[in-house]
């Protein structure tokens, strides 16, 4: 069933009928609008919308799984992933080993997902939420340690979670989210106090 | 003669002959300066609010949410009053300054023709011709609007002050016969006569709603009220004749056009809409001026919202319709108005 | 450049690198530029006699970012987030013909649920990207409500993709071979619901919009652009179809799933801006048939086809773990890339592509010579296209008139100039 072309034409209406039918139209909705308004603003840092899992945030990455295979250094597009070498004692056989692990500089880092859906092991995750503040510059490239803790959600301390649920008669509402229990890997406070 | 009695007499006087003075009192307090500075901050905040109604938002609310924004304009007024006056060098200087000085002032000078009370001893000038003096000084302002725009020396604002002139020239003649359209039905100039004639029930108004219209869609094309937004159209010329100013001259130049819809929009409240009924006036300085004032001024504030509120319905006309609209479409509607006037007139169908 | 326009018959300096072009005594030159409230990213040298303008010239190029050459130093995976980009409203639309052809270099074809979920998406994309035009075109005539409307209706098609995809507008959706994730358990009634709504919507923008008598004057009879014209001009999309042009993409050279989708494409013949209004609302309301008809199907058929063999076969048994939502902290319905993709080499050779996207049609020419970086790829956007009626439209008109044609056209700077 391809697509059928059809000719269409816009309304025609008499002046009489476009001057009164027309204004009374447009001033019936101004009114009805008025008097019962659909409003969706979030207000914003007072509340905040409780994103799903599965919303491309910051990057986490879990050191255990990682088996620095690069990949997702190789496939970053913006060139923020970059392959640490760090002295590390290998679990099987003991030795010390020069391994490489990734950090991430956020200044550059465009939020696509291709290294959390290339890496083999599953070692990266997203977290669900994208608005981090920093103070420079130069603490948006993380260190290794920084990037294997969550980053510090400050807008979850002070807002109340919403969340918009789809409605037919007024596209979204806005209703507030119920808390679903602790995230899954406690978020740590850095050492010089500094979110990051 | 003790202290109490010197003060009390110090205190009458100063209400009689200062503060309670007619020309004082109607250019000054109601409904001159203090009324239409404060009513025009709270207009503007409710053309936001009624806009953000009707467009899924909620306008001003971050100055102070639980009053829902109602102090965002005084916010605005202080932070216009310490904002920095840059003139440019190209400009002319003179006119550039004084000119919406001006037009301010020459804005709420029909305020002290018209009348607040029936009681005589509380009129301004002698009310035998009001109508058509308070009429004629609402023409005066609108030139000054083309001086400051022809002052900048910017583009921009000269097609601004271009494009005021000829709304200027349409919308005057409107404006005037509509408001003169109550003299055949009452027979005469005398605003207390037509006021008063309006107590028994029969607003001119209702009688005459043709002309009520035309003198509605006159002022919003005189204080580019949507649809006629046409001289300081943001999107096309960036601000229109205003571009230049910046500051306190910016915060005039805006609350400008609202003080003279607040000056047009007390005329129409008192002609069409019945003026102080249905409260008869007693002697007495409080029931005798303050509350018929005050009555007037809740009339006028109701025609101002419902001006402010066809920002949300409406869009902007091209230049060339506005005034084919005004010179093809409104004239002789008016014309009809005031022939309506006069057949009813004739007929006896007088309030 | 500076260009010293002299008064007829008088001595003007030349310095070299100097334009000079005599302007005559009653003309008058306005510039819409840059940084005005009314025009996108792009300057405008209108002369204007009285109100008339006589000449209208726009200047475009602000918002170059050499998106062609930057394509030649990176891997191919890489060029999808950086096409997204040049018009990231639908940025399905624009990185599709580039996955395709890269595909027909590979010569793979995508399966069956992986065309449905690209329709998918590029019908949503073309939604919000309408709605956005309309908003642009209120704003331009005054008329806020609108453009509020479209605005906060616009964020329920973002809300839907940003369910599908993880990311409101920048989604990097398509991949060669397939897709990135698979539709969430409850996305088919939240489309419907969303459909649903849409279709009410429309009815009130046409009663506070389009039949609005003011807004209709300022629209009916202007910018007309008749057939000849247009196709003389060569432009596409949208603005060819109020035209009377029977030409879209969709129904000459079928792309994804389309030829087995049932909808029409609406014509009109007027060739004025308000036609050219119109026919994005009923596009609007063709592309929601579409959207309800792909819902349905994927809701009926199993889950799986998302990705081609070649790259799925030899996927280890985590990827298809996290595919169903068995391991906890990694989402559900995410489809995982081979390492393969980094270092992809495509074959050497030379293909083209093509797509509908919301202003017109999107072409692409892709070569390669074996390596892992392209050697050449060309970009021909609608807006492109488009811009050419400005010069050839504009003049006869009042200098009001000018953003009328210019929303009307829907023209987006940064898809120009790439």
């Amino acid at each position: 069933m391809p697509a059928r072309p059809v000719i269409k034409r816009s309304p025609r209406v008499t002046f009489l009928g476009r001057a009164i039918a027309g204004n009374l139209g447009a001033l019936i909705v101004g009114v009805k609008y008025f008097i019962d308004p659909n409003r969706i603003t979030l207000l914003y840092p007072h509340e905040y919308i409780k994103l799903r899992q599965g919303y491309r945030g910051y990057i986490v990455l879990k050191m255990d799984l990682c088996i620095s295979c690069s990949s997702c250094a190789r496939i970053c597009p913006a060139r923020a992933m970059k392959m640490l070498p760090v002295q590390v004692k290998d679990k099987k056989t003991g030795r010390i080993m020069k391994k490489k692990y990734p950090v991430i500089n956020y200044n550059r880092c465009i939020f696509c997902g291709y290294c959390v859906d290339v890496c083999p092991t599953e070692a990266l995750y997203h977290v669900p939420y994208h608005d981090i503040v920093y103070f420079n510059m130069a603490d948006m490239i993380l260190t290794l340690e920084d990037i294997q803790k969550e980053p510090e959600f400050i807008t979850a301390k002070e807002g109340v979670p919403v969340k918009y649920v789809y409605d037919e008669k007024r596209g979204l509402v806005k209703v507030a989210a119920e808390e679903e229990g602790k995230p899954p890997q406690q978020t740590e406070k850095s050492k010089e106090g500094e979110t990051a | 003669m003790s202290g109490i009695q010197v003060l009390s007499d110090i205190g009458w006087g100063i209400l009689h002959y200062i503060i309670f003075y007619p020309p004082v009192y109607q250019y000054v307090i109601i409904p001159g300066f203090a009324a239409a500075l404060i009513i025009v901050i709270f207009i503007i905040w409710f053309e936001r609010k009624a806009a953000a109604r009707v467009q899924m938002r909620y306008g001003p609310l971050e100055i102070s949410p639980r009053t829902g924004g109602a102090t965002q304009l005084i916010a605005d007024l202080l932070r216009y009053t310490v904002q920095e006056i840059i003139v440019p060098a190209t400009a002319d200087f003179l006119p550039f300054i004084l000119a919406p000085n001006i037009a301010v002032v020459l804005a709420l000078l029909p305020m002290v023709a018209v009348p607040m009370t029936s009681i005589s001893e509380y009129w301004p000038i002698p009310m035998g011709y009001s109508l058509l003096i308070a009429v004629a000084l609402s023409t005066l302002s609108p030139i000054f609007i083309v001086m400051l725009s022809w002052a900048s020396n910017n583009k921009f604002a000269v097609v601004g002050g271009l494009r005021e002139s000829f709304v200027i020239v349409a919308y005057e003649l409107i404006a005037v016969i509509s408001l003169l359209a109550a003299t055949p039905m009452t027979g005469t100039f005398n605003m207390v006569t037509i006021v008063n004639d309006q107590l028994s029930g029969r607003w001119l108004g209702l009688l005459n709603p043709i002309a009520l219209l035309t003198a509605f869609i006159a002022v919003l094309m005189s204080t580019s009220g949507f649809p006629f937004e046409i001289p300081d159209s943001e999107s096309e010329l960036v601000a229109g004749p205003y571009t230049e100013y910046s500051g306190l001259m910016y915060g005039l130049n805006m609350g400008a056009a609202y003080i003279r819809r607040w000056a047009f929009s007390v005329l129409i409240s008192l002609v069409f809409l019945g003026g102080w009924a249905p409260y008869r006036p007693t002697p007495g300085l409080v029931t005798g001026y303050l509350v018929p004032s005050l009555i007037v001024t809740v009339k006028a504030i109701i025609v101002m919202a419902i001006m402010s509120f066809l920002r949300a319905v409406y869009g902007r006309y091209r230049l060339d319709q506005a005034l084919s609209l005004a010179w093809e479409v409104m004239i002789p509607l008016t014309l009809a108005a005031f022939g309506i006037s006069l057949a009813e007139a004739y007929f006896g169908v007088v309030p | 450049m500076s260009s010293q326009t002299g008064v007829q018959g008088s001595e003007v300096p030349r310095l070299p690198g100097m334009v000079v072009r005599p302007v005559e005594r009653r003309v008058y030159e306005v510039q819409i530029g840059p940084a005005h409230p009314g025009s996108g990213h792009m300057r405008i040298f209108v002369e204007v006699d009285g109100d008339v303008m006589t000449r209208v010239d726009p200047d475009i190029g602000f918002v170059h970012r050499t998106m062609e050459k930057l394509a030649e130093g990176r891997d191919w995976i890489k060029n999808i987030p950086l096409f997204e980009r040049m018009a990231i409203l639908d940025a399905c639309n624009i990185t599709l013909p580039y996955v395709e052809a890269v595909e027909r270099l590979l010569d793979l074809d995508p399966p069956e649920r992986a065309k449905y979920l690209r329709v998918l998406l590029c019908e949503i994309n073309r939604i919000a990207s309408h709605l956005y035009g309309f908003g642009i075109f209120g704003v331009f005539l005054g008329h806020s409500t609108l453009y509020m409307w479209a605005f906060g209706d616009r964020e329920v098609f973002v809300q839907l993709a940003e369910d599908l995809t993880g990311a409101r507008l920048t989604h990097s959706y398509p991949v060669f071979g397939g897709v990135r994730r698979d539709i969430p358990d409850d996305f088919p009634q939240n489309a419907r619901k969303a459909t649903r709504y849409m279709r009410g919507r429309l009815d009130e923008y046409a009663r506070i919009f389009l039949n609005n008598p003011n807004i209709r004057s300022r629209l009916e009879g202007v910018g007309v652009l008749s057939k000849n014209r247009a196709a003389e001009l060569g432009v596409v999309g949208p603005n060819a179809r109020a035209s009377g042009i029977k030409y879209d993409v969709r129904l000459v050279e079928p792309y994804e799933a389309y030829d087995r989708l049932d909808f029409e494409i609406p014509i009109f013949e007027e060739g004025d801006a308000l036609a050219r209004a119109w026919q994005r609302v009923e596009e609007i309301k063709q592309s929601l048939n579409i959207i309800e008809q792909v819902v349905d199907w994927l809701e009926k058929h199993p889950r799986e086809g998302f990705m081609h063999d070649k790259f799925w076969k030899t996927a280890p048994k985590l990827y298809r773990d996290v595919y169903e939502g068995k391991i906890d902290y990694a989402g559900k319905y995410r489809v995982k890339l081979m390492p393969l993709f980094a270092t992809l080499k495509v074959p050497a050779g030379k293909a083209s592509a093509r797509v509908e996207a919301g202003r017109g049609e999107m072409f692409y020419y892709v070569e390669s010579d074996g390596k892992d970086v392209p050697y050449r790829v060309r970009v021909v956007s609608p807006s492109f296209r488009n811009v050419i009626a400005f010069k050839y439209v504009m003049p006869g008109h009042r200098l009001m008139d000018l953003p009328a044609i210019y929303g009307s056209f829907d023209y987006f700077p940064p898809e120009w100039d790439r």
